[in-house]
């Protein structure tokens, strides 16, 4: 049961119980009203019918040529609404923005260590496309999976084809 | 911030010869960015970039003056290189001078007036300084040079803002109608092409009030081409506004078919079936125009779901038609009864922890008699009763959601019945962990956290009701061991902040503070949770430190928060600019960064070296409530939800707000008034002084009988009382203390020995007997938060007195002589004065000593509980030892040792002014 909406500035205040979450980010500000003021579209929050923020999502769409495509940049939903698609609802939106823009495909990092992700992702057409070694800092640094599901525009579904070797955070562009 | 351009034209010498300097700035080593451009320009002394870049590197090293000297004397050679220019906006903009950018673009266009990036600089310019008028003739002479797209809609918006901003409706209604006809023509030339000019398209025509246009244009094949796939959805609120009930009707019924959780499609769909069901003259055979068909309609999506995913939609829409069908009416003949609808609803969805909070606010439509009838069946209707003993992880979550719903359903109960089920529910807790049942991850909670969490709710209200804090401290011990098993528990880790602060306790309530990692916004919307509460419960010192977090972010973002609108320009979101807008105001306005603002200034007077007193911001008009107040989980029964409470503990707070923005400015023109300027000289500021000091009295008066008698109750979910409400109602009178301390400043500072003594010596009677009306320490630990507070009241009061005799001593000895030449300098009216100051002193010291002769003599408090007792009990192998009543103790002795310490640097400190 969920309000799909464009997230909003206010939301910030009261998205707390989502972001509280320990592998949840809370970025400093000019980096959501970066993304809101470039990408609002890809910025959508899942909305409880008592008006708590459920979960939401942030992305945008990058790169040239057949490297054109939609990346998901934080997906988070909120710990007492999970196991209800919510997740799910939020991918489907980016993936129809990402078509819409022509993408040729959809992106997105995972912790190595995030099965419940990671399987959540592959069930939704995602593959592991490449490993990014120490992408996350921490102590310690740990690994990142690169997954990535083709769209429409790509045809031949080059974009996920995968790579044998992992890369370095430096090769990733 | 980079200051390096992103694009560097002239490649070659001047670009190799500066990047040094670049390297240097943003490494943030200005010294040797300076360095570096004095090198280069000892070469080329002319070269403008380099002359700017110094000027930046001055500036950030604190040279001020000359950095602006250098910057003045560029401006004036109109400069219009990009490098340049970019080096200079850094610096204006670092210094806050927006309009100095404007000016210097504007003669930089005059120079190259063919340069579409000059102008389009001048335009971001103007939109720093909100200048509508301005944005739009340089938007204008840029789509001129330029002819695209983007520059023609940054005109158009420009002319939308005036016309928002504008104060008469004829004018408005002009420069509305001038935009959509910019509009218009565009589109009739067929230039329209992105989804940002479409809506503000529309924004144009919302403004005027013109939905059957909005209509038109979504359905036209050119929005679809602009914004594909969304018509459906983007006519809903139109038709709602033309009251156009069938169509919409139908149009929720299509989307619903295909989308049976979209709570934004059903909230339309029940608005245009209770319209048509007034409304019966519009007839449309196919739209729900009765309450049978909405039902009828519901029950087919109810059955249309698939048996393998259930989804809430449905079933919570039919609960959304209960309860509007039961505003003026009964809609069990249809329905049923909403306790029924509830259980139903209960029966599919418990094994969710959301099935509660779905079903709360339809809980509370029921009728109370109703409902707490009615509380055991919600237990029940799943088979389980008080000593299931459920051995899944769904069944445990079942268990849970019962058992919350009950809590949400049943009479609050005696504060026995309320520990037996909080006792009951920390055995079904400890079960779980003896049983192994626990499954909590990194990031996912554990079913069975329930238990702990719920608890905890029966535990506060007993506590609340009893006066005790024994309930609070089994509530602790339990939730610090769900914490254990189940980390990444932010409920339970809010639960806990709240009933350690419930005991005064700010340093245990720390302890979990730092694991919730609050940042940025957070610091904001949580600052009720704990920073808040630190100053109260006697640990200024940590109070601070988290006091200057919030401050910073509030001073960065307000800062950054005008940049943010030149990149929704750039990016032609034009939707975003009046949200991030209004967004920026709202944050600029923030009650609780200007209350830190305040106690930044005040709270270093108790707790910190006697330094200048940072003088905040003009206070916000009005201030703004950014509080998330349902950030804490809550399972309060609806008869104890306390509806006015954000409105009311808002109101409160903004009082206090304005009480302590009173008393800094007074101490800060009391710092002004005691130079050695003449009297003649400050007249103007100690009559401000004056009309300071009375206001504030006043104030004090008003909020006396406003907050005097203000409800004080707990609640684990809610801010605790606001703290205007102890300050106003204490039996020490702060009113006359706070205005005798300032008055006597203010007659001294203004010459007037006579009055000045007279102040002093009535601070100074005052003082005596306020040492009586204070009142004895908790001898009980629930009663340690409220003693705790009146104690930090108190010594904050010593901490402006101590601060303001320095200010006094100051005046008396302007120059750094030697004492005994003051003295044979000093006339008898200022002899009489230093005595009696010294009396006071002495009285300072008096009260001081006698304070820490409390502060040593502090009883201590038996925390003895028995949950170590009860897990021995159980076979677990673990070894787990509860650290409540070690954080409590330890608590406690370090905010005594802290008060102890700043109690004996004051008393320092006065013996050094005598």
């Amino acid at each position: 049961m969920t309000t799909i909406r464009p997230f909003t500035c206010e939301d910030m205040l009261y998205f707390n119980t989502v972001n509280l979450d320990p592998l949840t980010e809370t970025y400093g500000l000019s980096f959501y009203t970066q993304y809101l003021a470039h990408w609002p579209e890809y910025f959508q929050v899942a909305e409880s019918p008592s008006g708590e923020i459920m979960g939401y999502i942030m992305g945008k769409a990058e790169g040239h040529g057949e490297n054109w495509h939609g990346h998901v940049t934080a997906l988070s939903v909120n710990p007492d609404y999970r196991r209800l698609g919510i997740a799910a609802t939020l991918m489907n939106i980016l993936e129809e923005v990402s078509e819409k823009k022509k993408a040729y495909f959809v992106d997105l990092f995972v912790r190595v260590s995030n099965k419940v992700a990671i399987n959540m992702y592959k069930n939704l057409g995602y593959i592991v496309y490449r490993t990014v070694l120490e992408y996350y800092s921490g102590d310690p640094d740990e690994d990142a999976y690169d997954m990535r599901k083709a769209c429409s525009r790509d045809i031949n579904k080059k974009s996920v084809v995968p790579l044998t070797h992992p890369v370095r955070p430096e090769e990733v562009d | 911030m980079a200051v390096r351009p992103q694009h560097t034209h002239n490649g070659g010498i001047v670009e190799r010869r500066l990047r040094p300097i670049y390297d240097w700035l943003d490494n943030g080593n200005n010294k040797k960015a300076l360095q570096e451009a004095e090198k280069v320009l000892k070469k080329s002394p002319t070269l403008q970039a380099a002359r700017a870049l110094k000027a930046l590197a001055m500036f950030r090293l604190g040279k001020g003056p000359e950095a602006h000297a250098v910057l003045q004397a560029l401006a004036d050679e109109k400069p219009s290189d990009d490098t340049t220019l970019q080096a200079m906006t850094i610096l204006y903009r670092e210094s806050q001078q927006f309009n100095k950018v404007c000016e210097l673009y504007e003669a930089a266009v005059k120079a190259e007036p063919t340069s579409e990036e000059l102008h389009s600089h001048l335009f971001m310019s103007y939109v720093r300084v909100g200048d509508y008028r301005a944005q739009q003739r340089s938007a204008m002479a840029l789509y001129k040079i330029a002819p695209k797209n983007p520059y023609y809609f940054w005109v158009v918006m420009s002319v939308v803002l005036q016309a928002k901003t504008a104060e008469d409706d004829t004018k408005k209604g002009i420069l509305l109608s001038l935009a959509q006809r910019m509009v218009d023509n565009f589109i009739s030339d067929n230039k329209m092409e992105a989804e940002q000019e479409a809506r503000l398209y529309i924004m144009i025509l919302e403004l005027q009030e013109k939905w059957e246009d909005i209509l038109n244009f979504i359905e036209s094949p050119l929005y679809s081409q602009c914004v594909p796939g969304s018509t459906a959805q983007a006519c809903i609120p139109y038709l709602k506004k033309l009251g156009q009930w069938s169509r919409l009707n139908l149009l929720c019924k299509d989307l619903l078919w295909d989308n049976q959780d979209r709570w934004d499609y059903y909230l339309p769909y029940f608005d245009s079936v209770f319209q048509l069901m007034k409304n019966e003259c519009e007839g449309d055979s196919h739209a729900d125009d009765t309450a049978e068909k909405c039902h009828e309609f519901i029950c087919q999506l109810v059955e249309s779901m698939s048996s393998g995913r259930t989804l809430r939609g449905p079933y919570l829409a039919r609960l959304e038609l209960w309860k509007r069908l039961s505003v003026d009416g009964d809609p069990t003949s249809l329905l049923g009864s909403g306790v029924a609808l509830c259980i139903q609803y209960l029966r599919v969805f418990a094994n969710k922890s959301c099935a509660v909070p779905d079903l709360k606010p339809y809980l509370a439509m029921i009728p109370q008699k109703e409902r707490e009838d009615s509380c055991r069946d919600f237990l029940t209707c799943l088979g389980f009763d008080e000593n299931s003993e459920p051995e899944t992880l769904d069944d445990i979550q079942r268990h849970i959601s019962c058992l919350c719903a009950r809590r949400l359903t049943a009479a609050p109960g005696a504060p026995a019945e309320q520990l037996a089920t909080a006792g009951a529910l920390r055995r079904q807790y400890l079960r779980c962990v003896a049983r192994r049942l626990l499954t909590a991850t990194q990031t996912e909670y554990c079913a069975a956290d329930g238990y702990g969490t719920l608890a905890a709710h029966y535990y506060c209200s007993a506590a609340v009701q009893q006066r005790s804090a024994a309930p609070v401290l089994q509530a602790l011990a339990l939730l610090e061991l769900v914490l254990h098993h189940s980390p990444a528990n932010v409920h339970v880790k809010l639960l806990m902040i709240s009933l350690y602060h419930m005991l005064g306790n700010a340093i245990a309530a720390e302890s979990i503070y730092v694991r919730l990692e609050p940042k940025h916004i957070q610091l904001v919307s949580l600052g009720w949770v704990h920073a808040a509460r630190c100053a109260p419960a006697l640990a200024p010192a940590r109070a601070l430190r988290l006091l200057a977090d919030a401050h910073a972010f509030h001073k960065h973002y307000a800062k950054e928060s005008v940049e943010h609108l030149t990149y929704a320009y750039k990016y032609g979101t034009f939707e975003k600019l009046l949200e991030l807008g209004a967004w920026g105001a709202r944050l600029g306005a923030c009650a609780w960064c200007a209350l830190a603002g305040r106690e930044r200034a005040l709270l270093p007077l108790l707790a910190g070296p006697p330094a200048p007193l940072h003088a905040p911001a003009r206070l916000p008009h009005p201030p703004v409530d950014n509080r998330d107040l349902n950030a804490i989980i809550s399972w309060e029964p609806a008869q104890c939800a306390d509806p006015d409470l954000k409105e009311r503990t808002f109101d409160q707070d903004v009082a206090y707000l304005r009480l302590k923005d009173g008393l800094v400015s007074s101490i800060a023109l009391c710092i002004e008034c005691s130079d050695n300027r003449s009297v003649a000289e400050k007249r103007a500021q100690l009559d401000e002084l004056r009309a300071c000091v009375d206001a504030f009295a006043c104030a004090m008066d008003k909020c006396r009988d406003k907050y005097g008698a203000a409800r004080r109750e707990l609640c684990i979910s809610a801010p605790f009382p606001s703290r205007i409400i102890a300050f106003v109602s204490s039996p020490v009178p702060y009113r006359d203390l706070y205005s005798s301390v300032l008055t006597m400043v203010c007659e001294l500072c203004g010459g007037e020995g006579v009055r000045g003594r007279e102040s002093a010596e009535r601070l100074r009677a005052l003082l005596v007997s306020s040492r009586q009306q204070l009142e004895a320490p908790a001898t009980s630990p629930w009663a340690l938060r409220e003693s705790l507070e009146a104690f930090s009241n108190y010594l904050e009061f010593i901490g402006v007195i101590t601060f303001l005799l320095g200010v006094c001593n100051e005046l008396s000895t302007p120059t750094n002589t030697k004492k005994s030449k003051k003295k044979a300098s000093q006339s008898p009216d200022q002899i009489l004065t230093t005595e009696m100051l010294s009396k006071l002193n002495d009285e300072v010291q008096d009260t001081i000593s006698f304070l820490e002769d409390i502060f040593e003599k502090w009883p201590t408090y038996d925390y003895g509980f028995n949950i170590e007792d009860e897990l021995a009990k159980l076979d677990i192998t673990d070894k787990y030892h509860c650290p409540v009543e070690q954080k409590l103790k330890n608590g406690l002795q370090e905010v005594l040792a802290d008060v102890k310490n700043i109690l004996k640097k004051k008393s320092k400190y006065l013996k050094t002014l005598q």
